[in-house]
């Protein structure tokens, strides 16, 4: 069947191509990164600010596409495990914590850091444990809910984490000779540090046997139980690292930001990391990234920007209605417009993942491309 | 597909370049002159806004008398919001997240607000550390300052100031600890025979408040006949209920409009029409009043200062001249947030060429002596950034206006 | 023998006590009410959710935003007519072109909605409207909010104040039936009961009945599938604008953000009914309208989401099905 398509050799040499081209441009890029806080230096930018919560948003994009990218199933609540993480620090290091050791010696940040990663995978695996055998819109719910009743409950029980007010002061990690309390470059590095591990990881993930025990229930469940592979164990892992990464980056968006409160967890945090997902395409990691650096770049830098010029477009022509110009007040009916759309025209994203649809193509040759990229994109069990 | 990623990051650093080149910053003063800068940070989305908006007002009316120019520096006056959207009202990582801003700006050198306490309990510790000056206008939460003060932790307000970090925080309005217990004196005048219900919004200045409430209304041997906490929800119909259960004649409930007081005091006199209702400064607001509609009508408010319709002398002149600026009347904190803004600019003044050192402006604005401004009186701060006023009011809703009562004490 | 009752009552006092600690009876009594009227509201929306996924198996986020849209549209009708003050006499006339007005814009709109964004999504995998169902409730969000602004707004108080309590017995209590609830209630009951005559009776009920239990069969048989899902999506949307007036008027405000929890409730109301049938969702309706008010009663406001979502979660990971819900074969 395959002989008549391009010759192998061929193949491969394109393949390398693209390969080198690859890695020249992810060195560019990560050289960029790591320049960045010098160029800001130089040219006076201060983005940083604004760009370390994109790039942990990003972590967090990088974990959720384990969970839906990889295993296909739809977490909603995803945030719920990053309010766990992020309260874990809280109650390791903060002078709010219930626990009073914490007040005269508060556990070192790095390892409430990990802490923060093995709890959140331990709620992972209880909620996931019952309920992953739900279908998937079920399952959708039912981390819905999850994610609604976190919050609310960290809400409702000031005696423990001070309710609506927020925990505050966090502890901040400490490395010989750097402050990290308010100084703004080290959370840069460290952020974009845990960011590339992050990238890194989830590529070794998806290219091992695990990895493509994910893709296999992903595409058909029953074909892939019966090849050996046990679908419970297998999406209850997915799901619950991609708690622990949720967790991890809620202990340095605790530490960098100094405060938690619940309404930072809100079903919107969800949303807006799915829809990262959704935007770059799904399961492809470049995908992911460049979907999380378009959305946390609208939503930080590019809004404020374009606000700013319409007001000053306000300003210079007299036009009343741009002079209190905001983008950011629009900012759901851009994201769900987009939501419909890419539903509607690109299910797959902006950058789907190549080199699977690349196998399924070898694979299901009879179907149309769209069909294919949709069945790897969405688990289809009807 | 991959190479689209550092085209992106190419995209994004440009536009970068040209955001910088819109901002146009000179570089932070050395030697004499340049640009600094002065932001706020109050929600500028939700039911705060009517009052916030002529905040802003005003701290630009104070900008625009000196035409944004002390000596060799110009001055730059930004307005940051730390609500969301989807909240409308204040929030935590977005005060964190302007506080942040501010200390990576180097050309800031005063952080005027928050308008909630609580939010300034998030942006205090992080501005302290960069020795960055806040002046608020409108926090009356006492633990932000004061030790020992009723309803506080024990660890406030050390905690606020982490690693010993020098006090950078001062408002112009009376704290909290003497608007409850005022409340509960004036109360016990107008008379309790069932008891009083104590409802509070369960944040930091409602819950404080409502702490200091308490305790002077046990000293004064007023009946409480219930203490609760009732957050923003839709109705309080069955809140309503409970409290007209427990046969009190009185509600003290310390919040906020955000959080829906008025739809809460509209519930209360559904439920029991003869209730009295005494709040507090967060709801002295219009918007309450629109919330709660007829059954605001002769509910009493207490508030630290006073309100601007009942302004003489110095403080009318400054109200006509905003009128006459602005269109709208002054809300209450509007003449807090003038004063404010000149405290700040005569630090600015004071400190000459050292005016972009942060440290300068922080101890200046802190050692403020017997400054006169637009309030009528000659005030100070005192060590630990408190105001030297303790003037009071009592006011009673009339024809869908606060018409000032009484002074309290 | 005498001290027996004595000791049981003070038994099963204490025992309430224990399960509700902020309730007396006559306490819980009157929350029952308030529970029941809340429940009929939340039972017409859930209708909308259990019709939707009873045809397509979408769960139509956006059902809740539309509601929330509802009440803007009633109480800018009742604006226009120059009722949006409190008046004394009940203007009924008013009320109902509000409540017409409400039904056919929500009815209307839920169908573009269908047409739109989930049409051509029928025979793709379920992912893919149910995210498309997420962005349609982002627009109608973001379209509350540029429309009424971000506050709290108020709704007229038009019902009379009339106690049938108060009436029957003669003396005031905590125990309210008052014309608010007999009006939610007096409408809901005769709404769900219309509906039910719909689906069993009429034509266009009975291709949805059809096209339900298979939609290929139903295609062969001839039933246009297109039109039965529109019909469908029409009959939750106007359910959804009657809703919105009865909340204007029984709950006296709106907000933008009103139709996130709302929508979550009804929809739990229809997973704990059994999604899919009609009959369950207005028992799944009334009976969360009970549990919430209970909670409230006895835990404190802020208690009851919580409530609500853990059992939304136990529910679904217990018995899926819910109430009433069959195990159809496409369910397993």
């Amino acid at each position: 069947m395959k002989m008549n398509r391009v010759p192998v050799l061929g193949a491969l040499t394109s393949m390398s191509d693209a390969q080198q081209k690859r890695v020249t441009f992810l060195g560019i890029a990560i050289a960029l990164a790591i320049a960045y806080p010098f160029i800001e230096q130089i040219f006076g930018l201060r983005l940083q600010t604004k760009l370390i919560p994109v790039l942990l948003f990003i972590v967090l994009a990088l974990g959720l596409n384990v969970v839906v990218g990889f295993a296909g199933l739809l977490d909603l609540g995803y945030a719920a495990f990053f309010a766990i993480g992020a309260y874990t620090v809280a109650f390791l290091t903060s002078s709010d914590s219930p626990f009073a050791f914490v007040d005269t010696a508060p556990v070192n940040f790095w390892i409430a850091m990990v802490a923060a990663a093995v709890v959140a995978a331990l709620f992972g695996v209880l909620l996931g444990a019952p309920t992953l055998r739900l279908r998937g819109d079920y399952l959708a719910i039912v981390t819905l809910g999850f994610g609604e009743i976190v919050p609310l409950v960290i809400r409702n029980t000031p005696e423990l984490t001070k309710g609506v007010q927020g925990m505050k002061p966090i502890g901040f990690p400490e490395l010989p000779g750097l402050r990290w309390g308010i100084a703004t470059e080290p959370w840069y590095f460290l952020v974009l540090g845990i960011l590339l591990l992050s990238v890194f990881l989830t590529g070794r993930l998806r290219a091992s046997r695990i990895g493509r025990a994910w893709m296999a229930i992903r595409e058909d469940e029953v074909a892939a139980a019966s090849m050996g592979i046990n679908p419970v164990t297998t999406k209850l892992f997915a799901f619950s690292l991609g708690a622990s990464f949720s967790g991890f980056a809620g202990s340095v968006w605790a530490g960098y930001l100094q405060v938690i409160s619940p309404e930072q967890f809100d079903f919107s945090v969800s949303i807006f990391v799915l829809l990262m997902i959704v935007l770059g395409g799904m399961g492809n990691i470049p995908g992911v990234i460049a979907g999380g650096l378009l959305l946390g770049g609208f939503d930080r830098v590019l809004s404020d920007f374009v606000s700013d010029m319409l007001r000053g477009v306000g300003n210079t022509f007299a036009i009343d209605a741009l002079r209190d110009a905001d983008i950011s007040r629009a900012r759901t009916l851009i994201f769900g417009t987009a939501l419909v759309i890419l539903m509607l025209v690109r299910p797959e994203g902006i950058l789907p993942s190549a080199r699977v649809k690349a196998e399924l193509h070898a694979a299901e040759e009879d179907e149309t491309e769209a069909a294919q990229q949709r069945s790897e994109l969405f688990e289809s069990q009807r | 597909m991959t190479k689209r990623i550092p085209r992106l990051l190419a995209i994004l650093t440009a536009l970068a370049f040209v955001a910088s080149a819109c901002a146009g910053g000179g570089l932070p003063g050395g030697g004499g002159g340049g640009t600094i800068k002065v932001v706020s940070s109050l929600p500028m989305q939700g039911a705060s806004l009517g009052q916030t908006q002529t905040m802003v007002n005003a701290f630009k009316m104070a900008f625009e008398e000196i035409n944004y120019k002390v000596g060799n520096f110009t001055i730059e006056f930004e307005a940051l919001d730390d609500a969301t959207p989807a909240r409308q009202n204040w929030d935590t990582a977005k005060e964190a997240e302007n506080a942040r801003k501010a200390v990576d700006d180097k050309r800031i050198v005063a952080y005027m607000g928050t308008y909630n306490s609580g939010a300034a309990a998030v942006s205090i510790p992080i501005l302290c550390q960069a020795n960055l000056a806040m002046i608020s206008p409108a926090n009356t939460y006492p633990g932000l300052t004061k030790k020992g003060a009723p309803g506080i932790e024990p660890s406030e307000p050390d905690k606020y100031y982490p690693g010993g970090c020098k006090r950078n925080y001062s408002r112009v309005v009376p704290a909290d600890d003497l608007q409850g217990a005022v409340g509960a004196r004036w109360m016990k005048e107008l008379g309790v025979s069932g008891g009083v219900y104590i409802l509070h919004d369960n944040e930091l200045y409602g819950k404080g408040l409502a702490d200091v409430f308490r305790a002077e209304a046990k000293n004064q041997n007023l009946k409480e006949v219930g203490y609760e906490g009732a957050p923003k929800a839709d109705n309080f119909r069955t809140l309503a209920n409970k409290v007209a259960a427990s046969g009190a004649d009185w509600v003290y409930y310390s919040g906020l409009t955000a959080n829906n007081g008025g739809f809460l005091l509209r519930d209360l006199k559904a439920a029991k029409s003869s209730i009295k209702f005494m709040s507090v400064d967060g709801v002295a607001e219009s918007e309450f009043i629109t919330q709660a509609g007829a059954a605001a009508e002769g509910q009493y408010i207490t508030f630290g200062g006073i309100p601007a319709s009942a302004y003489t002398g110095k403080p009318k002149e400054w109200a006509d001249k905003y009128k006459a600026k602005y269109g709208g009347n002054p809300e209450v904190y509007t003449i807090y947030s003038y004063e404010t803004a000149k405290v700040v600019i005569a630090a600015i003044q004071k400190a000459g060429d050292k005016a972009a050192d942060r440290a300068t402006i922080r101890d200046l604005i802190m050692g403020t002596k017997d400054f006169e401004g637009v309030l009528g009186q000659k005030w100070s701060f005192n060590a630990e950034g408190d105001t030297t006023i303790t003037t009071m009011a009592g006011m009673i809703i009339k024809n869908k206006d606060f018409i000032f009562s009484k002074e309290l004490k | 023998m005498g001290s027996r009752p004595c000791v049981l009552s003070e038994v099963g006092g204490r025992a309430m006590q224990v399960v509700c600690p902020g309730g007396s009876g006559e306490l819980i009594a009157a929350g029952l009410v308030i529970g029941l009227s809340n429940g009929a509201l939340i039972a017409l929306i859930a209708i909308g959710y259990t019709l939707v996924y009873g045809i397509i198996e979408l769960i139509n986020f956006s059902h809740g935003d539309l509601f929330m849209l509802g009440t803007f549209v009633a109480l800018t009708v009742l604006a226009a007519l120059g009722f949006d003050q409190n008046t004394s006499p009940t203007p009924w006339l008013a009320l109902v072109a509000a409540l017409v007005v409400a039904m056919i814009f929500c009815g209307i709109l839920n169908v573009l909605a269908e047409r739109i964004a989930y049409r051509r999504l029928r025979n793709a995998p379920r992912l893919a409207p149910l995210i498309s169902a997420i962005g349609v409730s982002f627009i109608y969000i973001n379209v509350g909010l540029f429309w009424r602004g971000p506050t709290p707004i108020t709704f007229p108080d038009l019902l009379p104040n009339f106690d049938f309590v108060e009436a029957i017995t003669g003396t005031q209590s905590l125990i309210r039936f008052n014309a608010k609830d007999a009006f939610v209630v007096g409408m809901a009951i005769p709404l769900m009961v219309a509906l039910g005559w719909v689906i069993k009776n009429t034509k266009m009920g009975k291709a949805m009945r059809a096209v339900a239990q298979d939609r290929e069969a139903a295609l062969q048989m001839g039933v246009d599938v297109d039109r039965v899902i529109s019909f469908t999506f029409l009959l939750g949307g106007l359910l959804a604008g009657a809703a919105a007036l009865m909340h204007g008027l029984y709950n006296g405000n709106t907000v933008f953000t009103l139709g996130f929890t709302a929508g979550l409730k009804a929809f739990t109301a229809a997973v704990l009914g059994g999604i899919g049938n009609v009959t369950g969702a207005a028992l799944g309706g009334v009976l969360l309208g009970l549990l919430g008010a209970m909670t409230v009663t006895c835990y404190g406001g802020e208690w009851e989401n919580v409530g609500v979502f853990s059992l939304l979660v136990i529910i679904l990971v217990f018995r899926p099905t819910g109430l009433l819900g069959e195990q159809t074969p496409e369910r397993g």
